[in-house]
């Protein structure tokens, strides 16, 4: 659809200040000398003096380079491990032939329409069971592999015709040589796809670390934040604190983007 | 001596054959022995197990510390008594009525600026997708202080200058859900929007001339053609947003924790609250089941109300 004149700036230009002033009052607060900033947020980095001494706080006076380290840690494995499950199941369910194939694969789709919430108390009760509470184990092993990355892979590798792998048996491939030299290179968009929404879904993760850890120590960047939000500190520590655990979001989200919002399009497009 | 070599010799050659038939098999299905079946077993321990699991521990009375004692139906006969976990429902209905509308409108009139196809929109398409990706832990420290209930508070002068009272915003039992419901639409519009956006991609070209000759204008071909024919993008949206506003909890742990009076007590944080603070684990499970039941009657409802399978081609 398109649209004569330049009309449509008027109502961008006002939605995109207002989607973008959040992020620029926490830029702002993060780095003014103020506890409690009152007033224009955007006079503040004019009129105040201007300090780095927010970022030195929370990086010396709290477990927060710790509180990252567990972060990274705990979405980090679950990003990596699962891209390549995604990879392969997804060349399993979509090339392969074997017994149950749809079945198998339409209960795992199944099972991930129920609320996630419905399996937080059993997996309390397992994990304390098994001396996982305040560990990385149940922020780990549950994550390294996701159905909803798998079923991108499928749909994306059910699209690719069949001769490519006829083409590569009748040199002689087998099944290990066909995933990885000639699908897993086609597939890397869909999979790229996959990493993202897992780092944002891990990295971002609130209620699970809430329930399963419970020192300081073992908190990811959110629920040490959240600590820190619920005691009613102080303002600049807080965005200061806000800032740094948002900078990897804003890189992956740069260089990602394209993947993002094609995965975002991919399980409307069912 | 020659007798028994050809009888091993008879032997052998199916023997052979087995193993290369193994071998064989083994070539087909290598990938599934190595990946699928490990995380067939995966699956049943985190996931199948869990479900049956947590059916069974509605029945028990399961304390954090101390053993497990079967108590049949109490759990599900104390959730028909308990005005809280009423008022929780209630709430998240609640919740959902005033997060719901707002994000899908909001969602398609994003997706409809970002249609227009101008020098930039790509920049803005980029902006308005931003607060998806960032943590509601993060977009909360921001609202708490944009919603202060003094009179310094963001909003409270922004309101001023247009002679409005400050109010009290969290503080107020009334108010705090609507700036709950504020922080989830202003985070999650921009995932709509990506949906209507690709909506508006797929609708053919033809239907709009065919309008133009018909002498439409812009307001009558978005009511006549656009809107309608974004049906089956309408009931999408509707689904994932109101599973979505049902499963709503970061916003209301983090800045009201389920206050003031209960007002922002949603249904997930209620079953947080009872299995985690109240430790209740036998009770929280009936609450994640009745948060299951209404979710799983929306999406029937849904389904059959508004779930009619529109093609254009």
């Amino acid at each position: 659809m398109h649209v004569k004149g330049n009309v449509v700036y008027i109502p961008l230009l006002i939605l995109g200040f207002l989607f973008l002033s959040p992020f620029l009052i926490m830029i702002s607060g993060s780095i003014v000398s103020m506890i409690m900033p009152v007033g224009n947020p955007f006079g503040w980095v004019l009129n105040e003096s201007l300090t780095l001494s927010n970022f030195t706080y929370i990086l010396t006076n709290s477990e927060f380079l710790r509180w990252i380290f567990n972060s990274v840690v705990i979405t980090f494995i679950p990003v990596f491990s699962q891209m390549f499950f995604a990879a392969v199941l997804g060349y399993i369910f979509a090339k392969k032939q074997f017994p149950f194939r749809e079945g198998i694969f339409w209960l795992m789709m199944a099972v991930i329409m129920l609320p996630s919430q419905l399996l937080i108390i059993p997996r309390y009760i397992m994990f304390s069971e098994l001396g996982w509470i305040n560990t990385y184990y149940p922020l780990i092993v549950p994550e390294i592999w996701g159905i909803l990355g798998v079923f991108f892979v499928r749909q994306y590798m059910m699209t690719l015709p069949a001769d490519l792998e006829e083409a590569a048996r009748m040199d002689g491939a087998g099944d290990f040589t066909i995933f990885f030299k000639v699908m897993l290179p086609l597939a890397k968009p869909v999979i790229a796809t996959v990493g993202t929404f897992a780092f944002i879904a891990n990295w971002n993760d609130l209620l699970t670390p809430l329930i399963f850890t419970t020192s300081q120590e073992m908190y990811p960047v959110t629920v040490g934040l959240a600590s820190l939000l619920t005691k009613e500190g102080n303002f600049g520590v807080e965005m200061a604190g806000s800032v740094i655990s948002f900078i990897p979001t804003f890189l992956i989200f740069l260089f990602f983007q394209r993947y993002f919002v094609k995965g975002i399009a991919l399980t409307g497009m069912k | 001596m020659e007798a028994r070599s050809i009888q091993s010799g008879k032997q052998a050659i199916p023997e052979i054959s087995r193993k290369d038939r193994l071998k064989r098999h083994w070539q087909k299905y290598a990938l599934i022995y190595i990946f699928l079946v490990p995380i067939l077993i995966h699956f049943a321990i985190f996931q199948l197990f869990p479900i049956a699991f947590s059916l069974y521990i509605t029945f028990m009375k399961w304390p954090v510390i101390g053993t497990p004692e079967f108590i049949a139906l109490d759990n599900w006969k104390a959730f028909f008594s308990d005005e809280l976990a009423w008022k929780a429902v209630w709430n998240t209905v609640l919740f959902s009525l005033y997060y719901i509308v707002p994000t899908m409108a909001l969602g398609l009139i994003l997706a409809l600026l970002i249609n227009t196809e101008k020098k930039g929109t790509g920049f803005f398409k980029a902006v308005f997708f931003l607060p998806v990706v960032t943590s509601f832990v993060i977009i909360s420290g921001i609202w708490a202080w944009l919603f202060r209930g003094t009179e310094e508070g963001m909003i409270n002068r922004v309101l001023s200058v247009f002679g409005a009272e400050p109010q009290l915003f969290l503080s107020n039992s009334s108010q705090a859900l609507i700036v709950l419901a504020g922080l989830s639409i202003f985070k999650v519009c921009g995932s709509t929007m990506i949906y209507y956006y690709a909506g508006l991609k797929s609708i053919p070209h033809e239907f709009y001339e065919a309008a133009k000759i018909d002498g439409a204008n812009g307001w009558h071909m978005f009511w006549r053609v656009t809107f309608p024919l974004l049906l089956p993008i309408h009931f999408y949206v509707a689904v994932i947003t109101t599973i979505g506003s049902f499963q709503i909890f970061d916003s209301a742990y983090l800045l009201t924790q389920g206050g003031p009076n209960h007002s922002t007590t949603t249904l997930v944080y209620y079953l947080y609250r009872e299995g985690f603070t109240n430790l209740r684990l036998g009770y929280a499970s009936v609450l994640a089941y009745i948060l299951f039941f209404i979710i799983f009657a929306i999406s029937i409802i849904q389904r059959k109300y508004f779930g009619k399978e529109v093609s254009y081609k």
